[in-house]
């Protein structure tokens, strides 16, 4: 039970604090998942983000049900699923037409403007500390470059692609 | 009604699974469904509906789902729109997360992991340029004051190992008083 509300409630602050959609709360579920409740390792965590990553759909719910799942089974990725969508859901339900006339309020503008540089640093921060167990020798840098160049130059090259070319790449370099 | 709750539940199923690349590249495919094959609504109420959904914090297809889904067939609407767009990957990933854990052991599924860490890594790294991007817009020089945002939210993370919750919240704080 009490997990079950952990579950909920470290779902529900991800999601619900992060600004700018999905991606943003990758960092914030990290938060949550790795550091605050040991669920996972930082290396899980990446895993799994890998998998959410190569198929469709919002990455937020994708990550609240593969983990929810692997802490407490079906209740737990139900748990932690309704902690990610459900307040928004009830406050767009419930509050749509007012919010629609303070959508383009210079106040929540400015709060947006003032998120936004933290938002990045999060996501950085993020990236510093998967990069720290990824990078570990020459070829994986090199793995990590050339993906950053095509992802870079050559945005209409889809990303489950890179995951995919990656992992038989991993598979033939790695393999002991 | 019946007929709605089944256009909807294939609408977002559509729009929800053709979309790689998270909330955002879905927008489009939601536009597609809702104005122009099911005529829901207008284009001007779908951009209301995307203004609402921005405004808010979480995942951007669910927010559009709930609202969509209320004003086509209320409650059960918006419990069909939701389940079309989050059951079916999740289905999947807990499918392929069982086999990740049931292989964890084996030396080839190490292997593909090594390989796939780095373009994680890559990915998270283009998130967060295009995220800072958008964020350090300097036209003028009070937008100066996001760099100071950023270098403050940066010196929480590492010397007080701040939540990043807490740095949120001030930041929005600092972004009224400041903007």
């Amino acid at each position: 039970m009490k997990t079950l509300w952990d579950l909920f409630i470290a779902f529900f602050r991800a999601s619900n604090f992060s600004f700018g959609g999905g991606p943003a709360a990758i960092p914030l579920v990290q938060a949550e998942v790795v550091n605050k409740y040991k669920w996972l390792t930082n290396e899980e965590f990446s895993d799994i983000l890998a998998i959410s990553n190569s198929l469709p759909a919002p990455i937020a719910t994708k990550l609240a049900g593969v983990i929810g799942y692997r802490v407490k089974g079906l209740l737990g990725a139900t748990v932690a699923v309704i902690g990610v969508f459900l307040p928004t859901t009830l406050i767009v339900v419930f509050l749509g037409g007012i919010i629609i006339n303070y959508a383009d309020s210079p106040a929540l503008q400015a709060m947006l403007k003032g998120v936004r540089p933290v938002v990045a640093v999060l996501l950085a921060q993020t990236a510093i500390s998967m990069g720290i167990k990824a990078l570990k020798d020459k070829p994986a840098w090199c793995l990590a470059i050339i993906a950053l160049i095509i992802m870079l130059f050559f945005p209409s090259v889809h990303p489950a692609f890179l995951v995919v070319i990656s992992m038989l790449l991993g598979y033939f370099l790695f393999k002991k | 009604m019946l007929t709605d709750l089944w256009n909807l539940f294939i609408a977002f199923l559509r729009a929800s699974n053709l979309g790689f690349g998270g909330g955002p590249a879905i927008i489009p495919l939601i536009q597609a469904e809702a104005v122009e094959r099911y005529q829901w609504m207008t284009n001007t109420e779908f951009t209301d509906a995307i203004a609402v959904a921005n405004a808010l914090p979480g995942p951007i297809a669910t927010k559009i789902a709930s609202y969509i889904g209320y004003k086509v067939a209320s409650w059960p609407g918006v419990i069909v729109a939701i389940a079309a767009t989050i059951l079916p990957t999740i289905i999947i990933l807990i499918i392929l997360g069982n086999l990740l854990v049931k292989y964890s052991k084996s030396e080839g599924l190490k292997a593909m992991l090594t390989g796939v860490r780095p373009i994680i890594t890559a990915l998270l790294v283009v998130v967060a340029y295009e995220m800072a991007v958008e964020a350090f817009q300097i036209n003028e020089f009070i937008d100066f004051f996001t760099v100071v945002i950023a270098i403050g939210a940066a010196a929480g993370l590492y010397f007080w190992k701040a939540h990043p919750v807490l740095l949120i919240v001030l930041s929005m704080v600092a972004g009224y008083l400041i903007f």
